[in-house]
């Protein structure tokens, strides 16, 4: 049951990551941005590129990857969404995933088809009959103090406070002096570098491929419906609810508790978990949903 | 040569289908549907299923449309009264869910797939491909004109209007879903018939990003532009293996190179023509006499 609790907490702290940027991205600009994942996928082979440079320490390497993806974020912005401000969420929707496949074949065209693995060292600690690794503390790690540091930001500096007003009315927040578009490009810069962070930790923990896209598309929208698309920390707490409900599932013998063989449903599964997530909350909750009353 | 031009006309064809039925859920109704390609996997693998059993090709084309109108009424059950980014997501999960269960089920041939007698005749297979596309545009033309699309599109462009007239959106937005996801699974079929596998591979969310960028590059709304954006479309995925010959490209790189371009036309096409290249026909009566 520990080891349970330890990969859900792992699983879900790579999700989080991500799924912040997305509701960041909708809490200001109001549409799902399906183009998100593919800079946590642009990110990860960022960092592995960075990293291949001789003497460039991982680190750094990450550093550097999180600063281009949210510098490729504000372009993307700049080029295409800052021009269609006007037209109507479905439309941006669209749109962005006409920004995903751009991304992700240009990605597949640069790295080709191949997985690639970052060569890492860990060991192993056992607590109690449960086994993590030292990589798996490092990814938690780093993800919680994105989120401690994400939270401070936006709830105790003058600028967080900025973007949390423009998100609760925009109209109003630019009347009343807050620079809204100087704003919005700091929403990118930091989604588009949270996410290339959490595409990395993804990649340190499983590998590198251009269809990781795949991987995470359901998981981190499934977060971010359940946190409710535009709360920001909705979003790391469906990503903790969705990763145990995953992990749980599998872990569950449902033979044994029907009373026959043993019998356990595939790990391959577990992205129906999300789906199901998403329709049961969307079934209980379409009233509580931001656009609900639209 | 000859035989080429017939393959891609037969592709070009099916597109379009699935085309003309993306544009009464999105160009008529407003439906945003990120998962056009599950309907045409469940027609696609409902022909597969049925031939596997020995049972004769009608068998499996109904067995497809009745799963599209199945899972259509399942998928509308938690998306109804929902905003369009729910919508989409819905949409969006219920087709990777299909490709997973497709992936994983051995009785559905996981990664490999199954494998469909193909016509015979590849100029039966083509009449067939342009029957359907026939039908398919005879039945999106009829719904556009008719009472029933002029109320989609009130819908489309407000709901609650539609909802003030005493017409209640869910309905209409059934009807269309049944209507739009029965029509994709006959391309699927048909599909299978032509290619002669099925495999997960051929129904992602990739692919119904390119029904998305014919649908946006024809012009949302307008029957003959999306026809014309699916042979565009089709027209350029057939001929980038004749590309291949010319320059010396890996066909990977190719291959992703064209859904680069497809990424950057739907861009474009929203950014600098988002009416596509053949316009809706906006029907004005009686509004600008007075």
């Amino acid at each position: 049951m520990l080891q349970v609790l330890l990969n859900s907490l792992v699983y879900a702290s790579m999700i989080a990551v991500i799924a912040v940027g997305v509701a960041l991205c909708y809490s200001i600009l109001r549409f799902a941005n399906f183009a998100h994942i593919q800079f946590a996928v642009v990110g990860g082979y960022l960092t592995y590129s960075f990293a291949a440079i001789p003497g460039m320490p991982l680190p750094a390497a990450l550093a550097l990857s999180a600063v281009a993806t949210g510098l490729i974020a504000i372009l993307v912005d700049f080029l295409v969404f800052s021009r269609l401000r006007d037209i109507t969420p479905e439309g941006k929707m669209i749109v962005s995933w006409g920004v995903a496949l751009f991304l992700r074949s240009v990605v597949a065209i640069i790295y080709g088809g191949g997985a690639r693995v970052f060569d890492l060292s860990y060991d192993v600690v056992a607590v109690g009959d449960a086994v993590f690794t030292t990589l798996d503390a490092l990814v938690v790690v780093v993800a919680a103090v994105l989120m401690l540091l994400l939270h401070l930001f936006l709830n105790f500096t003058r600028v967080g406070s900025g973007l949390r007003a423009l998100a609760s009315n925009a109209d109003l927040a630019v009347t009343r002096g807050i620079p809204g578009d100087r704003l919005i490009k700091l929403m990118w810069f930091l989604s588009g570098a949270l996410a290339a962070i959490g595409g990395t930790l993804l990649a340190f923990e499983t590998r590198l491929q251009p269809n990781m896209d795949l991987i995470i598309l359901l998981p981190v929208f499934a977060a971010v419906t359940i946190g409710g698309l535009s709360n920001v920390f909705g979003a790391v707490l469906g990503a903790l609810i969705l990763s145990l409900a995953q992990n749980l599932l599998i872990y569950i013998d449902f033979g044994a508790l029907l009373g026959g063989e043993s019998w356990q449903i595939p790990t391959q599964f577990r992205d129906y978990v999300a789906v199901l997530a998403l329709v049961v909350v969307l079934l209980l909750r379409p009233r509580l949903s931001p656009l609900a009353g639209r | 040569m000859l035989d080429f031009a017939i393959y891609c006309l037969t592709i070009v064809a099916v597109w379009s289908v699935l085309g003309l039925s993306l544009n009464i859920q999105f160009g008529l109704t407003g439906l945003v549907n990120f998962g056009q390609i599950l309907p045409f996997g469940l027609g696609a693998y409902a022909a597969a299923l049925a031939a596997q059993a020995g049972m004769p090709w009608p068998a499996g084309a109904a067995l497809g449309l009745a799963f599209a109108v199945v899972v259509s009424l399942l998928v509308l059950l938690p998306a109804r009264r929902l905003s369009q980014d729910y919508w989409a997501l819905i949409t969006l999960g219920a087709g990777e869910l299909f490709r997973l269960t497709a992936l994983n089920a051995p009785a559905l041939g996981g990664a490999d797939g199954l494998t469909v007698p193909r016509f015979a005749d590849p100029h039966l297979a083509l009449a067939c491909a342009l029957a359907l596309m026939a039908a398919a545009w005879f039945m999106a033309h009829r719904i556009a004109r008719s009472p029933f699309g002029r109320m989609l599109k009130v819908l489309r462009e407000d709901e609650v209007l539609a909802a003030t007239l005493g017409r209640n959106p869910v309905t209409y937005q059934r009807t269309v879903s049944i209507i739009g996801w029965a029509m994709a699974a006959a391309a699927g079929v048909l599909y299978a018939h032509i290619v002669g596998y099925v495999s997960p591979s051929s129904f992602t969310v990739t692919e119904t990003f390119i029904v998305w960028t014919a649908l946006i590059l024809g012009g949302p709304g307008s029957t003959l532009g999306v026809v014309i954006g699916a042979a565009a479309v089709q027209l350029l995925s057939v001929s980038s293996r004749f590309v291949a010959g010319w320059i010396d490209l890996p066909a990977d790189v190719l291959a992703n190179g064209r859904l680069a371009l497809f990424g950057l036309v739907l861009v474009l096409m929203f950014l600098f023509r988002p009416q596509g290249l053949i316009p809706e026909t906006k029907e004005v009566r009686d509004a600008e006499r007075h």
